[in-house]
């Protein structure tokens, strides 16, 4: 009898997931199917669910369409930037909040958390006029600064290196190691996935990210993969949704690529964070 | 204990600096290399010498390439203007984008403006009188097609011109009508009889609508002066047609929809589900752009025909798409009105552009010209749609259209999806635009 119940709850399980599968797997491969099909087959209905022969040529055209490599060249140096100055000021900061009690450290964490919490639609405006006042719009730079410091990063990171016991950074100290070689040597090696969840969460949302570009862009050669793609669309006409979703495809592709070596690395995080 | 205090400040102190030299440097290295591989990009950095102007448009795809063909014929015919032309969105999104940027004085020079914006941006005083500009050129308003002027000249400025100009046109798969014997229908009550001819309806699930119309309020407008009513009234302060002329627009349209001889399609991306259901033979007909015509000429499998939208009391057609306007706040007028002017007159100009996406041509000139004649000889479908601008009527003007179509959408949203009773929600759509046309 508990053996069936087990096998019952088994079933279930395994159904709501397939369930939930479908449900998220299903826009995507409609997207991968769009892409490969014809213009006819796009615009029959009921729908065309697989191609009845793959038109590879999508993917040029829709390269073609515009200047896809600066777009690409743009959307790179966005993240990676990004990335990269993001770790170097959450690293130290997540750093001083988890192990030092400094004059102020709970407000500034206050505000850290505040920061996280107010969403970007609520200060695009007055970032704006003030980026476009600097002279600034004509430039990545609107696209990079304010994204410089991740709070929502700060804040799990800081939570990680709570969970790293005090006694190795003090016997560390006793042998003379600074506070940049405890970082270095101790603290990130320790919390490679929480680093690694954090960089890809990251990299994932100003990779996809079209709403700041949107606003912060009004020229080609500044404007990123997102917009690129969304300027494949008709304002008036038919749009050629097979050539937008290779566009598409083509903007997916390396998140999978990173998500395949970093799942690991996430996986962890969240089970390391459960057991303690 | 002093000491741990100490290091927290100073890591503290290390995020701030590391911010500000993420500020000076990092980025903006980067973005000082952007400079130079710009040039490799389409028509981006101007020559020494010569004047860059910024012109913003809102043509995406095929639409798209060909603004981008007539910008570099352009830069090409002379070497003292520069154009950049740049892709903002959608018309609703070049107008947001405008707002922000006028704001912030980072607007540029010209750019495409949907019809039933330019008022707004004219009542704040940004966009140039161009008049004047026009005199000095030897034009005249009297140029351009006279149906295709009604968004142009506000307080006494004329404040735009007309560039990638629409209607909506009756599309018709004529094969499907020959079939059942029908004629292209020329009036409401012939609509409805062919619309209901066509229905098909197999265990009570239509396998076939008659006609069908993308959700807008383009189309309600057009019935609305079909039957000889006005969107505004002429003194802007309250709707310009009765209760007798709504119901019957709208008790038109349901009658329809509760047959299957109109099908009304969701809102997302209804113009795409009818153009869908149009080329795969669920519809008949439909009330549609003109700027479709040259997709469904090169992808129907029918003989597919254009015809004036039928009428009621009278032929009448709204206009839409886009107009072009010079920027108050530009630096370069002057090389602005150049470029402006080379489009309107130069056949290498807006003239090609049309011919080669189709949407209606707008000066005499180029009506007269040979290359638009035997365009029209060829195709004559597009000739329909010009001929209809005669009964060109465009009464929803107002300043406070924009927020007035927001009540508009709702309306018809109630109406239409939702089987709400006509009459009070008409009334209460009425009350609500007496309220925003005063400015309440």
């Amino acid at each position: 009898m508990a053996l069936d119940l087990q096998i019952v709850k088994r079933t279930v399980g395994f159904l709501l997931k397939a369930v939930l599968l479908a449900i998220f797997v299903f826009p995507f491969l409609w997207m991968i199917s769009t892409s490969l099909q014809t213009f006819e087959e796009t615009m029959a209905f009921p729908p065309t669910w697989i191609p009845s022969w793959p038109q590879w040529i999508n993917f040029v055209e829709a390269m073609n369409a515009g200047p896809f490599l600066v777009y690409a060249r743009n959307s790179v140096i966005i993240t990676f930037t990004i990335i990269v100055l993001q770790l170097l000021v959450m690293i130290p900061a997540a750093y001083a909040f988890a192990k030092y009690r400094f004059v102020g450290s709970k407000l500034m964490f206050g505000a850290v958390l505040l920061a996280f919490m107010i969403p970007g639609q609520v200060t695009f405006i007055p970032v704006y006029l003030m980026l476009a006042e600097w002279g600034w719009i004509k430039t990545l730079l609107p696209q990079i600064v304010p994204f410089m410091s991740n709070a929502f990063g700060i804040f799990l990171l800081r939570q990680y290196f709570m969970q790293i016991p005090q006694e190795l950074i003090e016997s560390a100290r006793l042998d003379n190691a600074s506070e940049f070689k405890i970082i270095r040597k101790l603290m990130i090696p320790m919390s490679m996935p929480a680093l690694a969840t954090i960089a890809l969460f990251s990299f994932v949302s100003h990779w996809n990210d079209y709403f700041w570009p949107l606003v912060m862009t009004d020229s080609v050669s500044v404007r990123p993969l997102t917009m690129g793609i969304a300027m494949l669309r008709e304002t008036e006409g038919i749009s050629n949704w097979h050539i937008i979703m290779a566009g598409n495809v083509v903007l997916v592709v390396p998140i999978l690529i990173v998500y395949l070596f970093a799942s690991k690395q996430i996986v962890k995080a969240f089970v390391y964070s459960g057991i303690k | 204990m002093f000491k741990t205090k100490f290091a927290g400040i100073a890591l503290a102190a290390t995020l701030v600096t590391g911010m500000l030299a993420g500020c000076s440097g990092g980025p903006s290295n980067e973005s000082a290399g952007e400079t130079s591989p710009n040039a490799t990009t389409p028509s981006n950095t101007a020559p020494a010498g010569k004047t860059t102007i910024q012109f913003w448009h809102s043509l995406g795809g095929k639409n798209g390439e060909y603004i981008n063909a007539m910008i570099e014929r352009f830069n090409k015919s002379q070497d003292k203007i520069e154009v950049v032309g740049t892709f903002q969105g959608s018309y609703d999104e070049t107008v947001t984008k405008l707002q922000q940027a006028i704001a912030a004085k980072t607007g540029p020079d010209v750019t495409m403006l949907e019809r039933a914006y330019v008022q707004m941006f004219a009542d704040s005083d940004v966009l140039e009188d161009l008049t004047p500009y026009l005199k000095t050129s030897g034009m005249s308003e009297n140029d351009f097609t006279a149906g295709l002027m009604g968004h142009s000249k506000f307080d006494n400025k004329l404040v735009s011109l007309p560039f990638n100009r629409s209607t909506p046109i009756l599309h018709v798969n004529k094969t499907m009508l020959d079939e059942k014997g029908l004629s292209i229908p020329k009036t409401w009550d012939e609509l409805k009889q062919v619309a209901n001819a066509l229905v098909i309806k197999e265990n009570g699930e239509y396998k076939r609508y008659g006609y069908a119309m993308p959700y807008d309020t383009w189309y309600p407008i057009a019935m609305i002066s079909q039957a000889k009513g006005k969107f505004f009234n002429d003194a802007g302060t309250s709707l310009g047609f009765d209760e007798a002329i709504g119901t019957k627009v709208f008790g038109f349209l349901k009658d329809l929809q509760s047959t299957g001889a109109l099908y009304y399609p969701p809102q997302q991306d209804s113009g795409n589900i009818v153009n869908q259901m149009f080329l795969s033979g669920k519809i008949g007909m439909m009330f549609q752009s003109t700027g479709v015509i040259g997709s469904l000429k090169s992808n129907a499998k029918f003989e597919y025909v254009t015809a004036f939208l039928p009428m009621d009391q009278v032929y009448a057609t709204p206009t839409g798409g886009a107009n072009v306007s010079i920027l108050a706040d530009s630096k370069n007028k002057q090389a602005a009105w150049e470029f402006v002017h080379w489009a309107m007159t130069d056949p290498n100009g807006a003239q090609q552009f049309i011919l080669d996406s189709g949407y209606l041509p707008f000066t005499k000139k180029m009506v007269e010209s040979q290359p638009m004649k035997d365009l029209w000889a060829k195709e004559p479908n597009r000739k329909t749609a010009y001929d209809q601008l005669e009964y060109a009527i465009d009464t929803n003007k107002h300043v406070a259209w924009p927020q007035v179509m927001q009540e508009f959408f709702s309306a018809i949203q109630a109406i239409m999806y939702d089987n709400k009773p006509i009459e009070p929600t008409l009334a209460t759509f009425k009350k609500e635009t007496e309220r925003l046309l005063s400015g309440k």
